[in-house]
């Protein structure tokens, strides 16, 4: 009976030593299929004439932390919620002549314009996916501002997007990295360039602007 | 007979890895007239690449290489393309730099750009468009591991083909200068008994070698007639 129980425990033990390799390779094979970064990177100052307006930035939590999580296909995880923050207080600094930033739209009322940005959607195509030789990154923001009296002025629907080409011996984790820095950079582009351009803005400016001359007359008066 | 020892192994692999398959290189050339282009000690020029395509960009370590070319002889002062794109954030950003000389004119009567070029002293800005794409893939390698040991076997080649082309533009007469073509095509070989053995084209190298050349005769023959003039 012994000698059957002593067998059973030394076939066990042989079972073990085989599974716990196996189970570590598997491991090592799911965390290698896995990409998973946090976007990491500086912005140059913008080039631009700063608009006359104290601005208020506020990053909720959402945005802040935000995550891109795809599980179709290969895994892939990348947290641009810190480089967006970098991205947006650079760029309203850059933009207005005044800027601040908030994580509440409580926060500070002493300001003419509040910037609100949102993620709407991010989209990631690799290689494998697309068939083409390059990493995509697509991002959509909701920049929704608000005057002083915390009454809507525009609600911007604005893209973003960044590829790299595939590279030998480059990583699939540094070339996201890279696309996903492109793409930060466009949308900052894109912001600098079409602030003004944006209908319901120019005419808010325009407005902003007739108000302030026509408090100027009547003083001169 | 001595006994085949490791060291030399290595250095007769490392030997063989050394050998470049065979390029050719096609480079033409449009210059707008026969004068060479002038460049003061206190101007410089500045290297870029197109990546507004959706199917490829133009590579930067490519226009690294032909800014290190231009610079080889210390006649052409070359602002990095990474510093320059940074220093004219969002100006030269895919989606907003100029296609045309139009568009860079318009740019430059805004004077805080203006005002930044001419910080840099930047007096010309070359273009560069294009990229190096594998054509055609043959044959296979393939390797095996095992208890007793591993290796691989096999052969497989590889083409690759690299066009670009280079575009001048004048910043101070908002024209442009002259225009480089550039075609470099290069087979690659992978032997593989045991050990793969790559035999690798260098056509970036060569492309980049190609217009390097042809771009700093643009500015060189300028040079060469000063000198010329200058002796007594």
């Amino acid at each position: 009976m012994n000698a059957h129980k002593n067998n059973y425990r030394g076939a066990a033990m042989k079972a073990q030593a085989l599974l716990t390799p196996l189970l570590v390779l598997s491991c090592l094979f799911a965390s290698a299929c896995a990409t998973q970064l946090e976007v990491v990177g500086q912005f140059p100052p913008a080039l631009t004439h700063k608009l006359p307006l104290r601005s208020l930035v506020v990053f909720e939590p959402d945005f802040a932390n935000y995550r891109f999580d795809s599980t179709v296909g290969e895994e892939v995880s990348v947290a641009v919620g810190q480089i967006q923050v970098e991205l947006f207080s650079g760029l309203a600094a850059s933009l207005f002549q005044h800027s601040s930033t908030a994580t509440d739209m409580t926060d500070n009322n002493d300001v003419d314009l509040i910037l609100v940005p949102r993620v709407e959607d991010v989209q990631i195509s690799m290689p494998n996916e697309s068939q083409l030789k390059v990493f995509e990154v697509w991002i959509k923001y909701n920049l929704q501002l608000f005057d002083s009296s915390h009454e809507p002025v525009a609600d911007w629907i604005m893209t973003a997007y960044g590829k790299t080409p595939t590279r030998f011996l480059k990583s699939d984790t540094e070339a996201l990295q890279q696309a996903s820095m492109v793409a930060l950079r466009d949308a900052g582009a894109h912001f600098i360039t079409g602030f003004s351009r944006v209908p319901e803005i120019q005419q808010w400016l325009r407005q902003r602007q007739t108000r302030a001359q026509a408090t100027n007359d009547s003083t001169h008066r | 007979m001595k006994p085949l020892t490791i060291g030399s192994a290595l250095i007769r692999v490392l030997l063989l890895l050394t050998l470049s398959a065979c390029t050719t290189t096609t480079v033409d050339e449009y210059r707008e007239n026969d004068t060479a282009l002038t460049l003061a000690s206190n101007e410089r020029v500045v290297v870029l690449g197109r990546r507004h395509y959706a199917d490829y960009e133009t590579e930067p370590d490519f226009i690294d290489c032909i800014g290190e070319k231009l610079n080889a002889d210390k006649l052409v002062t070359v602002l990095p393309e990474r510093q320059f794109v940074d220093l004219l954030y969002p100006w030269f950003e895919p989606r907003t730099a100029p296609l045309g000389l139009k568009r860079l004119a318009k740019m430059l009567d805004e004077p805080l750009i203006a005002q930044r070029f001419n910080k840099q002293g930047l007096r010309y800005m070359i273009w560069i468009d294009g990229s190096t794409e594998t054509t055609e893939r043959e044959g296979s390698v393939s390797c095996a591991i095992g208890p007793g040991g591993g290796g691989c076997f096999g052969f497989a080649t590889w083409e690759k083909t690299g066009t670009y082309e280079a575009i001048i533009w004048d910043l101070h007469t908002r024209q442009e200068s002259g225009r480089v073509k550039v075609e470099a095509r290069g087979s690659s070989y992978m032997v593989a008994i045991i050990l793969p053995i790559p035999i690798i084209a260098q056509v970036q190298d060569q492309a980049c070698d190609g217009i390097g050349r042809q771009l700093r005769s643009f500015f060189r023959a300028n040079t060469r007639r000063e000198l010329a003039s200058g002796t007594p």
